[in-house]
C-alpha cells in the first residue's frame, strides 16, 4: 500500500507555543546559537485522519502523513546531578559557527524545549520529556490540516526489473536499558521482537523514535528515522540500479555471547526471507554494539548475502594504531561515518539554550575546541550526513 | 633556515658495499643526491650531511640511533631529510627509523623511498615522499622532497597526502564527503555486488599472540587483572565509567571474595546490575582463593590491578598494559587472570 508524505511550508508553525515542564524558545535559521543536554530532534508532523504521528499501535506508513519543512523540535533536559546517567551523555547541536556542519539543524527553525528535571527520577523526567517532544512535534504541525501542500511524495515499492540485485537494509536499534533505548511502536527495542521485517514507510513514518543517550555523536535521534537517507535513497534507485527489499530492524546490544550470535543469525534469516542479494547494515551507538554488527555481517556472508557496514570511528587523532572496536574478516566493506575523537574548532555563540553548563563543567558559551563525540548524531552510523573519515 | 640530510654510506660517496659496515659521521654541507636536493629548496640551505652505513644501522641500530640523534641535537636544524632510498630495504629502515625518531624529538622530517619500502612502516608521523623504486627516478624525486622538506622547515601546512604529496601516514581525519555515508555505503554495496570489493576503513585489528602455558601453575605466583570497572564501593579513587586515564591497584590481603557490599562496577559500557549483585563474576576472587587452598595455583598476587575498558583508544590501552605488566614481573607474577567485559 502506498504511503504519502505532503510537504508544508514552515511559516505555518505557530506563533505561540506554550509547553508545561519546559521552556520554549524559537531559533530562526543562522542565529549563532548554542543548544545543549540535547535530548532528541524531531519533525513536526501530524496525520490527517487523526491517527497518532508517531503510534503505538496499528502500522504506520499507510494513508497520509503531514511534515513541516525546514523545523525541527529539539528537546533538551539537563538530569539532576546526583543521578545522571553512567555515561557522559553531553550533547550539544551548534546551529552557527563551525559545529553546526556537524549536525543538520543549522538552515530550519529550531523549536528548543528545555525541559526541567523536576522531582522525580532521571527515568521519569526522560519519560515525560519524550513523550511531550512527540506530542509538541504533532502540535505544531497542526496548521497544516487545513492548508494546501507544496508538495506530495508518494513511497510504494513496484516490483521493479528482476535483473536488478535485491538490496535490502538491516537497521540496529539499541537497547542497554533505560535511558539506552530506541523505541518501536512505542516499545523498547529489546521487547519489540526483533529482528523483524518492516514496510520501509514504517520507518520514515514515526514507527521507530529515539530515547537514547548514549554518545551524542553516535546517536540516532528521531528525526533521523523521519527524513533516513538510506531508506530515502533506496526507494531513489529502486528500479534503477536496484530492487529494494524492505527493512529488518534488528536490536543492538544484546547482552551475551550467544544472544548476540543467535540475533546475528536470526537478522540473517530476516534478509534470506527478503530474497536479499546484498544488505546495508547500520549501527546505532557503540562499544559492543560494534560486536552485534560485525557477527551480523559474518552471518549475512556465511548465508551468501553481500554486506557494507556503517560504522563511527573512535581513535585517537594522533595516533595510527587500529581504529575498530571490533572487526570480523567478512566485513571488507565498511563505510565510515568519521572519527569522534577529532576537535572542532572553538566558537562563541551569542547565546546558549538547554543549560549554561556543560556537563564537564565548562561554560557552555565560552567551552574551548569541543570533540565530535558530543555533537548530536555528528557521526550518526545510518550514513545520515557526509562525514567521513579517511587516512592521512 | 637549515636543513640536515641523511644518506648511507654508498650516496654519502664513502663506499660501496665494502663501506656498509661504516659507523655514522658527520659531514659539512651537501653531498651526492643532497646537492641535486640544495638546488631546489626554497630557502633552506643543507647545513650537514650525516650517514651511516646500512650494514652498520641494522646491525647497531641502538648506537647508530643515538649518535645521528646527538649529531642533530648539537645544532638542531629546522628540518631533516633522510634519503632517497628508492627500493632498498636496509638503506629505507635507516631512513624510516630516522625520521620517526627526529619527529618524536619535535624535528620536522621526511624521507624519500619507495611505497613498499619497509622503511614507510618505520617512519611513524614523520613523512615520506613516494619515490621510483631505483635511482633512476632520482631527478623525478628531487623537486617534490625539496617542496615538502622547504614547506615543513617554514612551518606551512602540508595539506591531505595528495595535496601534499606525501604518503598516508596511517592518522584517521574527518572531512566532509560529497555523498552522505548512506549513498556511500549503497555505491559500496552495488560495487561489491559487481565484483568489486571496496572500503572507506581498513580492517584488522592487534593480534595478540597466545603466550607460552604456564610450566607449572601450582607454583606460579597468579595475579587478578580486568577492564570491568571493579572498584571498591564509593569508587574512592574515581575510576571513570568510560575513557579511563589510567589503572588502579588495590590491596586483597585477608580479602576472600569480592561481596557485593565492598566492591562494585562503575564501567559504563554495559548493564553492570548483575555483575554488582557478585563483583567475583567480575574478578573471580572467590574461586581463585579455592584454587589457591587446593595448591592449583601457586599463591594469589596480592593486590589486583582494574581499569575501566570503554572508549579507550588502543594506544591508551597499550600503555595500560605495558605499565601494569611492569610492575607485575617485577613483583615475580608469573600468571594473570585476566577478566574482560
Amino acid at each position: 500500500m502506498a504511503w504519502e508524505l505532503a510537504t508544508f511550508p514552515s511559516d505555518l508553525l505557530p506563533s505561540q507555543l506554550e509547553v508545561e515542564g519546559a521552556d520554549v524558545q524559537v531559533v530562526r535559521p543562522g542565529e549563532p546559537v548554542r543548544v545543549t543536554h540535547v535530548l532528541d530532534a524531531v519533525e513536526p508532523r501530524i496525520r490527517p485522519d487523526g491517527r497518532a504521528a508517531f503510534p503505538t499501535k496499528g502500522k504506520a506508513g499507510e494513508g497520509r502523513t503531514n511534515r513541516l519543512d525546514g523545523v525541527v523540535v529539539l528537546s533538551c533536559l539537563d538530569f539532576a546531578e546526583e543521578e545522571r546517567p553512567l555515561h557522559e551523555q553531553e550533547s550539544i547541536v551548534d546551529l552557527a559557527g563551525p559545529g553546526a556542519e556537524f549536525t543538520p539543524f543549522g538552515d530550519e527553525t529550531c523549536v528548543v524545549l528545555t525541559f526541567r528535571p523536576g522531582e522525580a527520577g532521571n527515568e521519569d523526567a526522560e519519560a515525560a520529556a519524550r513523550k511531550t517532544t512527540l506530542r509538541v512535534a504533532e502540535e505544531l504541525a497542526r496548521p497544516t490540516l487545513d492548508a494546501e501542500p507544496a508538495e506530495v511524495e508518494t513511497f510504494e515499492l513496484g516490483a521493479g526489473d528482476e535483473n536488478l540485485p535485491r538490496v535490502g537494509a538491516l537497521i540496529q536499534l539499541s537497547d542497554l536499558g533505560p535511558l539506552y533505548h530506541l523505541y518501536v511502536y512505542g516499545t523498547p527495542a529489546g521487547q519489540a521482537g526483533l529482528p523483524r521485517i518492516v514496510d520501509p514507510a514504517e520507518l520514515l513514518d514515526g514507527a521507530v523514535t529515539s530515547g537514547e543517550y548514549h554518545w551524542a555523536a553516535m546517536r540516532n535521534p528521531t528525526i533521523f528515522f523521519q527524513r533516513n537517507t538510506l531508506v530515502r535513497s533506496l526507494y531513489a534507485e529502486h528500479g534503477k540500479r536496484l530492487r529494494f527489499a524492505d527493512v529488518v530492524l534488528m536490536r543492538g546490544y544484546e547482552q551475551s555471547a550467544d544472544d548476540k550470535q543467535r540475533a546475528a543469525e536470526a537478522a540473517a534469516a530476516r534478509a534470506q526471507e527478503l530474497g536479499a542479494d546484498g544488505v546495508v547494515i547500520t549501527t546505532d551507538a557503540g562499544g559492543n554494539s560494534h560486536t552485534d554488527v560485525m557477527l551480523t555481517c559474518r552471518a549475512c556472508e556465511r548465508a551468501g548475502i553481500r554486506t557494507t557496514v556503517i560504522l563511527a570511528e573512535e581513535t585517537d587523532p594522533e595516533s595510527t594504531r587500529p581504529i575498530l572496536t571490533d572487526w570480523v574478516p567478512e566485513a571488507d566493506s565498511i563505510v565510515s561515518t568519521g572519527n569522534l575523537e577529532e576537535q572542532v574548532e572553538e566558537w562563541k555563540p551569542e547565546r546558549v539554550l538547554g543549560g549554561d553548563t556543560l556537563l564537564d563543567g565548562t561554560a557552555a558559551a565560552s567551552a574551548g575546541p569541543i570533540p565530535v563525540r558530543n555533537y548530536l548524531g555528528a557521526a550518526n552510523q545510518m550514513g545520515q550526513l557526509t562525514l567521513g573519515a579517511r587516512t592521512e | 633556515m637549515k636543513a640536515v640530510h641523511y644518506l648511507n654510506q654508498f650516496f654519502a660517496g664513502l663506499g660501496g658495499e665494502d663501506k656498509a659496515e661504516t659507523p655514522p659521521v658527520r659531514l659539512d654541507g651537501a653531498v651526492g643526491p643532497g646537492r641535486g636536493l640544495a638546488a631546489e629548496l626554497e630557502d633552506v640551505d643543507i647545513v650537514a650531511t650525516i650517514a651511516c652505513g646500512d650494514d652498520y644501522f641494522a646491525e647497531h641500530e641502538d648506537e647508530a640511533l643515538a649518535t645521528l640523534l646527538a649529531y642533530l641535537e648539537e645544532d638542531p636544524p629546522d628540518v631533516l631529510v633522510a634519503g632517497p632510498a628508492f627500493g632498498s630495504g636496509r638503506y629505507g629502515y635507516a631512513c624510516g627509523t630516522l625520521v620517526a625518531a627526529a619527529a618524536e624529538r619535535g624535528i620536522a622530517s621526511v624521507a624519500a623511498m619507495h611505497p613498499e619500502n619497509p622503511g614507510v612502516d618505520a617512519a611513524g608521523k614523520a613523512y615520506v615522499v613516494p619515490t621510483a623504486v631505483n635511482v633512476a627516478g632520482m631527478r623525478d624525486v628531487l623537486p617534490r622532497l625539496a617542496r615538502v622538506a622547504s614547506a615543513l622547515a617554514a612551518g606551512r601546512e602540508l595539506g591531505t597526502p595528495d595535496q601534499g604529496g606525501y604518503l598516508p601516514r596511517g592518522f584517521r581525519r574527518n572531512y566532509f564527503a560529497e555523498k552522505t555515508g548512506a549513498e556511500r555505503a549503497i555505491d559500496l554495496l552495488l560495487a561489491k555486488l559487481g565484483g568489486e570489493t571496496r572500503t572507506e576503513v581498513g580492517g584488522g585489528l592487534d593480534r595478540v599472540e597466545p603466550p607460552a602455558a604456564v610450566p607449572d601453575l601450582s607454583q606460579a605466583l597468579v595475579a587478578l587483572v580486568t577492564e570491568a570497572g571493579c572498584v571498591p564501593q564509593g569508587n574512592p579513587d574515581r575510576l571513570p565509567a568510560v575513557r579511563a586515564q589510567g589503572w588502579f591497584r588495590y590491596d586483597l590481603t585477608g580479602e576472600e571474595t569480592l561481596s557485593a557490599a565492598r566492591y562494585e562496577s562503575v564501567h559504563g559500557g554495559f548493564d553492570v546490575t548483575l555483575a554488582n549483585e557478585d563483583p567475583n563474576r567480575l574478578v573471580p576472587l572467590d574461586t581463585a582463593r579455592e584454587l589457591e587452598r587446593e595448591g592449583r595455583i601457586g599463591r594469589l598476587h596480592e593486590a589486583f590491578y582494574t581499569t575501566t575498558g570503554n572508549g579507550t583508544p588502543v594506544v591508551t590501552s597499550t600503555r595500560f598494559g605495558r605499565e601494569i605488566a611492569g610492575e607485575l614481573r617485577e613483583a615475580g607474577v608469573g600468571a594473570v587472570l585476566l577478566s574482560g567485559t
